[in-house]
């Protein structure tokens, strides 16, 4: 492959980049950031998780820049994100304690703690609202704070695992825990074998549709099992980092909104048969997305001649910005190389016809 | 009060609410500023529940500052950007640190407001608990 400079085309350029705020303006009216945040949340989840930045205004912020586009919103996060330094790491946050908005089990009828729907488009019917053209939205707002004000407070318990009972039972093989220091991909390059830390990483980084189609694949025969989700659950998960002046002491930093999955799938285990596992995790309500990391959890884990199992072929090509940015050098001038082909077809004709 | 708690209740409060509480300290004591309110990333660390093993899920914007009041210091950590938020928490770590903190009465009126909410919005989510009833005689 070979690339050749070119020069010129400044002014176009200038005038194309100006052109865009007549593509990005269209109207008068304006997409408030706060718009964007609260009523496009589902959207802003997604590119916060695969830009791998928690922030909600900034993603809201990006996606205005760029006309709604996920890859160039990732973009832009990434881009910021490289100019700030890291000067914190969490104390290991234990998603057990998460507040749970929503839980469910599609493996248990009845789990401890309750199957919580929370708020899913999965029961509605996909009609669309022609009366939302018309939607006064301070009424809304002001009608759902009324009704939450109304409400009799519960308290908020912690829910424990559906998997834990399945280890108390043997199902499930149980672990110590491991404290070896995570590998970090925005540190280090990706090495094979990959470590398990450097796996869910990725996967959680990873474009929504990539990692949902690879999914789809398995699920359709070209992967080892049809998994069940043995439990959904989405809540805001506290994040603590150690005091300065006394590391023995840890300090409360704010919540962050996640989905984590667990899928199950049978396995054998020597004579017996037992459950597998897989695992999935994301920022915000995604949760197809977390139910397909999981199901590529295990489809890693179980290794294999399928794509699905190979762990290059998985995690070298779902990041958003790495797959996008080489798909789109390929509009990037390629003049030398295309006339070299170019020559070679015009020669070989010619060739032919002599 | 713990830090976790105290840094808890700031964290939930809003800019206006952590401000007021700082006004009087700034106000009656010397706040020396040690690191300017600034913006840096937190990764944050997860431990998964298949292998109890750690991995980072991504990183989340926090903003920092250090400061002394009377000579002790303070400082905090918060997401977001919110500058202003962040100095006046470090203020009243430090007060705190230096046992001069008068608003810890307010600061539990604030946490039993949180809570409230937070389990106003549980009730909310609590009613969509479902019950489902199986149509195959064989599933319990």
């Amino acid at each position: 492959m070979a690339y050749v400079a070119v020069s010129g085309g400044r002014e176009a350029i200038e005038a194309s980049i100006r052109l865009l705020d007549y593509y990005r303006s269209g109207t008068e009216k304006d997409v408030e950031l706060e718009a964007i945040q609260e009523k496009l949340s589902l959207l802003v989840d997604r590119v916060m998780g695969e830009a791998g930045l928690y922030a909600k205004e900034y993603a809201a912020l990006a996606l205005k820049q760029c006309e709604g586009s996920v890859e160039e919103a990732v973009f832009l996060l990434r881009a910021y994100r490289s100019t700030l330094t890291r000067d914190y790491y969490t104390t290991v946050t234990d998603t057990k304690n998460m507040r749970v908005v929503r839980r469910i089990s599609a493996a248990f009828k009845d789990i401890e703690g309750g199957q919580i729907l929370g708020a899913t488009y999965d029961y509605t019917h996909r009609l669309i609202h022609f009366d939302r053209r018309e939607e006064d939205a301070a009424a809304l707002a002001q009608a759902v704070q009324g009704e939450l004000e109304a409400q009799t407070p519960e308290p908020v318990t912690p829910c424990p695992r559906v998997s834990d009972a399945l280890k108390q039972e043997g199902l499930i093989d149980t672990y110590e825990p491991d404290d070896t220091q995570p590998w970090d991909v925005t540190e280090h390059m990706l090495e094979f074998p990959a470590t398990r830390s450097a796996r869910l990483q990725t996967m959680a980084r990873s474009d929504t549709g990539y990692i949902s189609g690879l999914a789809y694949s398995v699920l359709r025969c070209f992967g080892g099992v049809h998994p069940t989700v043995g439990e959904l659950r989405t809540g805001y998960v506290e994040l603590c980092v150690p005091y300065l002046f006394d590391e023995q002491q840890e300090i409360c930093i704010g919540e962050v909104l996640m989905t984590e999955v667990e899928n199950f799938i049978e396995a054998d285990d020597k004579d017996q048969l037992k459950l597998a596992v897989g695992y999935g995790a994301v920022f915000g309500r995604n949760e197809n997305k977390a139910i397909a990391m999981a199901v590529i959890d295990h489809e890693l884990e179980l290794g294999g001649e399928y794509p699905t199992q190979d762990e290059e072929f998985v995690l070298m090509h779902g990041d958003s910005l790495e797959m996008n940015g080489f798909i789109s050098h390929l509009k990037l001038p390629h003049y030398v190389t295309f006339q070299s082909k170019l020559d070679a077809v015009r020669k070989t004709r010619g060739q032919k016809h002599e | 009060m713990d830090k976790k708690r105290l840094f808890r209740i700031m964290a939930k409060a809003s800019d206006e609410e952590i401000r007021e509480l700082a006004s009087d300290i700034i106000a009656d004591h010397t706040v020396m500023v040690i690191k300017e309110p600034a913006k840096t990333l937190a990764m944050i660390k997860m431990q998964e529940p298949v292998k109890e093993s750690l991995f980072y899920i991504g990183e989340v914007i926090v903003c920092e500052a250090v400061v002394m009041v009377d000579g002790t210091r303070g400082m905090a950590v918060t997401m977001g950007d919110h500058f202003e938020k962040v100095y006046h928490m470090a203020v009243i770590d430090a007060a705190c640190n230096q046992g001069i903190f008068a608003g810890e009465k307010r600061l539990m009126e604030l946490e039993e407001q949180q809570i409230t909410r937070e389990e106003k919005e549980n009730a909310m989510h609590l009613k969509t608990m479902v019950n489902f009833q199986s149509m195959d005689s064989e599933v319990g």
